[in-house]
């Protein structure tokens, strides 16, 4: 469904994306990743046609998107991190003049308004202005306008900021929700658990570049190193740091912890029998399954450091 | 797609109390309150000028002097008895424009025919050289009239019947001019409601500024604007969505104010408006405000940041073009050199425009000037906004 090819963008010397590769499949939720300035919305506004790029190719829907950027855009929507609607406005005419721009009337506006509204659950909103609806309903009613031309693609650029719990997990499932009618989303978050939630693929960028793509089980699996955390009732990382020197896997992460990669009962029973003999006591050992935070932080901050 | 923005723009202004109090309520009210409270500046049956006269003298002269004055259609003698000169200053800041005091010892003076201070005239000090010397001329009128009368009678022993016959001869001055004021029937005069009403519309029109650039930069802060482009509206397109509503809203503006002017100023005893010779020539000049109103508002939503400062920048720049422009001061009583410089406001060129329809009963031949130029500089700040907005687009709206 989406195409991007060596997609280069730069802003006078300094690149914002550099050569990347992505390919979405039609119906899937792919999730973008990455921390601030890693160049998500300016992907997304690419995306979009509201920034214009310098190297690579996009094809949506087998369209290159700088020829066909009109035609593209009728089966797209974008869905602002900002809430882009009228305060002054009720739900209702919020929806008919966003749908008006558009040109959709007659039967095919009352059925995409019939869908905006009951798939984010407005129906009791729609003659309250939009100034007094609540940071959630805000959110809904700005997703609402988004289904109004009735898209095959949407892109979602952190939808969930500052709205609580509860009005988050309804738009999260209204998102899901989007995959049985095999709409295919791009979703950007800062929040790791929406994007383990409702993605079926990812993709995390930093400074510009792609530093891990594919299928959320295959970036866990991939990343799962398979470690164990163990506390100790001590506090000499100097002394801890010799240790190392008797296991390659073992790495000390402060005076009283230290991280066992690609554990297994040879190296965890040689640790501790090392551990017995130096009197250190353990206090606890925990054994980890890396998850998408982790991997995010694990990923984001090696980059980071090799710069 | 224009119904709906045309129907946005409309639900947006009439949701905002601000906006409608400046574009309906505040102009219908100045035009109110102006052609009410210049009535009289523009009526021939009223007396504007108060005056008091404190006899010392108490001669037959004198007598006559008060007499004749009191008799001056453009004189309104003062209601209240004024007995020392306390008072009398206190007179003079109370709406008493001269206070005339004939000496002891006048009539003598006069006989003996001493023009050199014969009489004392004290002046209220806003009054303008021109009242001053419409006054001056009054009484000059008067004096004259004494003198003749006075002269025949000392002729009349000599030459018996002289006065009879210089009386039989007299001409009545009233009558004497057939006054016709360019571009009116005959025996018609100009009104205050014909002077007020074109300059209250030029300078409400204006006021669109306010609400059409803060709903503007709203859209730009909410990023309506943003999502309108990812809709497939340019710049153009979207330059005409806020065209066309603000037109119409100008045009019920100034449809509005000249309903006030015909309906409900006679109510408060000014004349009504009458709408001139050319239609046309009204749509047209209020047409080429409309634009260049719409197209200032452009450039400032474009150019500023908040709303605040739109609302500061538009204030400014409307009582500037409106000060300017002859809206507040009549073009006719600035100095050579500020009637040069108001013609770079385009208030100044509406004005022209409306002057020529409502007073001078011109045809639209006449106003063509006024209503191509207002238009051509509403295009041009149009489109310096558009390419203002497209460099901002292009660096994140």
């Amino acid at each position: 469904m989406i195409r991007i090819n060596n997609l280069s963008k730069y802003y006078g010397t300094t690149a914002a994306l550099n050569a990347i590769n992505i390919c979405i499949g039609k119906g899937v939720i792919f999730g973008l990743l990455g921390p601030n300035g890693a160049g998500k919305t300016t992907l997304i506004s690419i995306l979009n046609g509201l920034t214009t790029f310098q190297e690579g190719e996009i094809l949506v829907c087998d369209l290159p998107l700088r020829k066909n950027l009109r035609e593209i855009r009728k089966r797209c929507t974008f869905i602002p991190q900002f809430l882009a609607l009228y305060d002054n406005l009720s739900v209702i005419e919020n929806l008919h003049f966003f749908a008006g721009i558009q040109n959709i009337s007659g039967t095919v506006l009352q059925n995409n308004l019939d869908y905006a509204i009951t798939t984010n659950s407005l129906e009791k909103l729609l003659k309250q202005k939009a100034v007094t609806l609540s940071g959630g309903q805000k959110r809904r009613l700005n997703i609402a306008i988004g289904l109004l031309n009735n898209p095959d693609i949407l892109y979602f650029d952190e939808p969930t900021i500052g709205i609580d719990p509860e009005s988050r997990n309804d738009i999260l499932s209204t998102i899901r929700s989007l995959k049985k009618d095999n709409k295919t989303v791009v979703y950007t978050s800062h929040y790791m658990d929406e994007i383990e939630k409702i993605c079926d693929e990812a993709a995390i960028i930093n400074h510009g570049e792609i530093i891990a793509q594919g299928s959320l089980d295959a970036l866990l699996q991939t990343a799962n190193d398979n470690s164990a955390i163990i506390e100790l009732h001590y506090s000499d990382q100097t002394s801890l740091h010799l240790l190392t020197d008797c296991i390659d896997t073992l790495q000390v992460i402060d005076g009283s912890t230290l991280k066992l990669k690609q554990q297994n009962s040879t190296n965890m029973s040689a640790l501790l029998k090392i551990l017995e003999t130096k009197q250190i006591a353990v206090k606890q050992i925990r054994y980890q399954s890396m998850d998408l935070e982790s991997l995010f932080i694990t990923l984001t901050a090696s980059e980071n450091s090799h710069v | 797609m224009f119904k709906a923005m045309l129907k946005k723009e409309f639900v947006l202004v009439l949701r905002d109390k601000h906006s409608l109090a400046a574009l309906f309520i505040m102009p219908s009210i100045f035009i109110l309150i102006m052609s009410i409270a210049l009535k009289d500046t523009f009526s021939d049956d009223r007396a504007f000028i108060r005056y008091n006269v404190t006899d010392n003298d108490q001669s037959n002269i004198s007598r006559s002097l008060s007499a004749i004055l009191d008799h001056t259609t453009n004189l309104q003698q003062y209601d209240h008895a004024i007995t020392d000169s306390k008072e009398l200053q206190a007179a003079l800041n109370k709406g008493l424009h001269f206070a005339l005091t004939i000496p002891k010892g006048f009539s003598e003076k006069f006989i003996v025919n001493t023009s050199k201070n014969l009489l004392r005239l004290d002046v209220a000090s806003e009054v303008k050289m021109d009242m001053l010397n419409l006054f001056k001329g009054e009484l000059s009128n008067v004096l004259m009239q004494i003198r003749i009368e006075q002269m025949l009678q000392q002729f009349e022993p000599v030459v018996p019947g002289i006065t009879a016959q210089i009386n039989s001869q007299a001409i009545d001055t009233s009558d004497l001019v057939n006054i016709h004021f360019n571009g009116l029937p005959p025996n018609k005069i100009p009104t205050s409601t014909q002077q007020s009403v074109p300059s209250w519309i030029v300078f409400g029109m204006f006021f669109i500024i306010i609400p059409m650039s803060t709903i503007f930069i709203n859209e730009r802060k909410q990023n309506t604007l943003m999502r309108m482009s990812a809709m497939n509206i340019s710049i153009p397109i979207l330059f005409a969505g806020k065209i066309i509503p603000y037109m119409l809203i100008n045009q019920i503006q100034v449809w509005l104010m000249i309903g006030v002017g015909i309906f409900i100023v006679p109510f408060f005893g000014a004349d009504a408006l009458t709408l001139g010779n050319s239609l046309t020539g009204l749509l047209l000049v209020s047409t080429g405000l409309s634009l260049a109103a719409i197209g200032t508002s452009m450039v400032i939503a474009v150019s500023v940041n908040s709303v605040e400062q739109a609302t500061t920048i538009g204030g400014i720049l409307n009582i500037l073009f409106g000060a300017i422009g002859g809206v507040m001061v009549p073009k006719f009583l600035m100095p050579q050199s500020m009637q040069m410089l108001s013609n770079i406001s385009p208030m100044s060129w509406g004005l022209d425009g409306f002057l020529d329809i409502f007073l001078r009963g011109l045809s639209v031949q006449e106003v063509l000037t006024e209503a191509f130029a207002l238009a051509g500089f509403g295009i041009i700040q149009l489109l310096i906004a558009g390419l203002l907005f497209s460099r901002k687009k292009r660096n994140g709206i």
